[in-house]
């Protein structure tokens, strides 16, 4: 047996059904993609990047959300990423101009430089 | 209960993966960065290779593995590139491997919508604010990485968590997707309609091509396109324009001049498109989300124009503190450096 072989690398199209071996493959990439972001939210100091690891992790339920719509041929994953991306937009409007203000008072953009926030 | 993957091999493999990223992590002085990454991609290599090796006929398309693998180092690289305006360029990589996982998984909408929104709307935002919130370097000085970007916190903790995280989360998920495919809740296309469809009317549903009664211009148009429709022959309409279709026999009824039926079969080609059933989907079954991401999305902008409006005092004592930070740390630098 041919790993290479076409006819073992065919995923086919939208009617057919799944198999769960298959919807395997992409939430172990889902659940890498996550834990990658969960690393990087953990260990960087820049908070530019800290939301950058957050948009990964959302990106990585968004894989997850979108197989298993296909798995079980139902459209309410697709559906649910779109309200991800607005969240995702949501957030990173108000992350953003958050992190443009605490700039602006510190000129730095250490999350340590954070540790104590008063009012 | 089987597992897909043996449960050590898979925590090995996850031991392997950590002190892969563990060693990507940047930080002070020279790190084996490629080694790390190498380390990494063979223990996720690993895994995807037992997930093969044990169901060798359920494979994923060869497209799968290339995204997965440009989505995976991209994101990896995410986390360990210093600089952050790589790092956000890395990300757009990322979300575009995500978009092509996204049309393996016939999911042709959201791949699009999500480089676009993303890729296009969401990394101009990231990028300018890295612009904004970056000191330029002084006149004839060397543009130095700042200290908070070159060394990572707790790499050590940071990397077991998150590979505790996936090794819990692997091994949950592969042990309960085990059996049968579900029954399908929506069936399409032209072959193998009716093994699903029938599944989805059983389990209460609508049959997925009833979605063409409420598309009547579409089935017209595909009619004529067709030209199977009968001399002097019009569609029977019920209230509100909708077509009578029987989904199962898939035919629409169609009215002569005398007010005789006859059923037409549809064409073929007519079949729901991905867009269409999202579109479906949301507008008819989640028409409170919409308002409340609105609403979301409303509050999102106003808190931005209010919060970056703010006229932001630096006080004396960070003024002070933050002078002798970068005085301590340029001395730092330039030690470093000799």
């Amino acid at each position: 047996m041919s790993l290479m072989n076409a006819a073992y690398l065919a995923q086919t199209g939208y009617p057919e059904l799944m198999a769960a071996p298959t919807l395997a493959h992409y939430l172990l990439v889902s659940a890498l993609m996550f834990g990658i972001g969960l690393i990087g939210f953990l260990t960087r100091r820049n908070l530019i990047i800290m939301f950058l690891c957050t948009e990964l992790m959302f990106q990585a339920a968004g894989i997850a959300l979108v197989a298993f719509g296909r798995y079980h041929l139902d459209f309410t994953g697709q559906t649910f990423v779109i309200f991800v991306l607005t969240v995702a937009a949501a957030e990173a409007a108000m992350a953003l101009a958050l992190v443009v203000l605490l700039f602006r008072s510190k000129e730095s953009l250490d999350a340590q430089e954070w540790t104590e926030l008063k009012g | 209960m089987e597992q897909i993957i043996n449960p050590y091999i898979l925590y090995g493999l996850c031991a392997i993966g950590a002190v892969g990223v563990c060693l990507a992590l940047p930080r002070r002085g020279r790190s084996p960065q490629i080694v790390g990454a190498l380390l990494a991609a063979l223990a996720g290599a690993g895994a995807l290779a037992a997930l093969a090796l044990k169901n060798p006929t359920d494979l994923p398309n060869i497209y799968f593995y290339i995204f997965s693998a440009i989505g995976l180092g991209a994101a990896l690289r995410v986390i360990t590139h210093p600089r952050p305006v790589y790092a956000a360029l890395y990300f757009v990589l990322t979300v575009i491997a995500t978009g092509g996982l996204f049309l393996v998984l016939s999911a042709e909408f959201m791949a699009l919508a999500m480089i676009i929104v993303y890729a296009g709307a969401i990394l101009i935002t990231y990028l300018f604010v890295i612009m904004l919130a970056t000191q330029a370097p002084k006149e004839g000085e060397v543009e130095t990485l700042t200290g908070y970007d070159t060394q990572a916190r707790e790499p050590i903790a940071a990397t077991v968590v998150g590979f505790v995280l996936v090794g819990v989360l692997t091994s949950l998920m592969f042990t309960s997707v085990q059996g049968e495919p579900p029954a399908p809740n929506l069936q399409l296309g032209a072959g193998e309609r009716a093994a699903g469809a029938g599944l989805a009317v059983k389990r209460g549903g609508d049959h997925p091509d009833a979605l063409l009664a409420e598309m009547p211009r579409r089935v017209e148009r595909a009619v004529r396109d067709a030209e199977i429709m009968p001399e002097g022959h019009t569609f029977r309409r019920l209230e509100g324009g909708r077509l009578e279709i029987d989904p199962q026999a898939r035919t629409v009824t169609v009215v002569d001049a005398s007010g005789a039926a006859r059923q037409l079969p549809l064409p073929d080609d007519l079949v729901v498109t991905n867009t269409e059933r999202v579109g479906f989907n949301l507008l008819r079954d989640h028409p409170g989300a919409i308002e409340i991401a609105g609403v979301i999305l409303l509050m999102a902008m106003l808190g931005a124009v209010v919060l970056s409006r703010k006229q932001v005092q630096i006080d004396e004592e960070a003024k002070l503190h933050q002078q002798q930070r970068l005085a301590g740390s340029s001395a730092g630098r330039t030690g470093g450096a000799a």
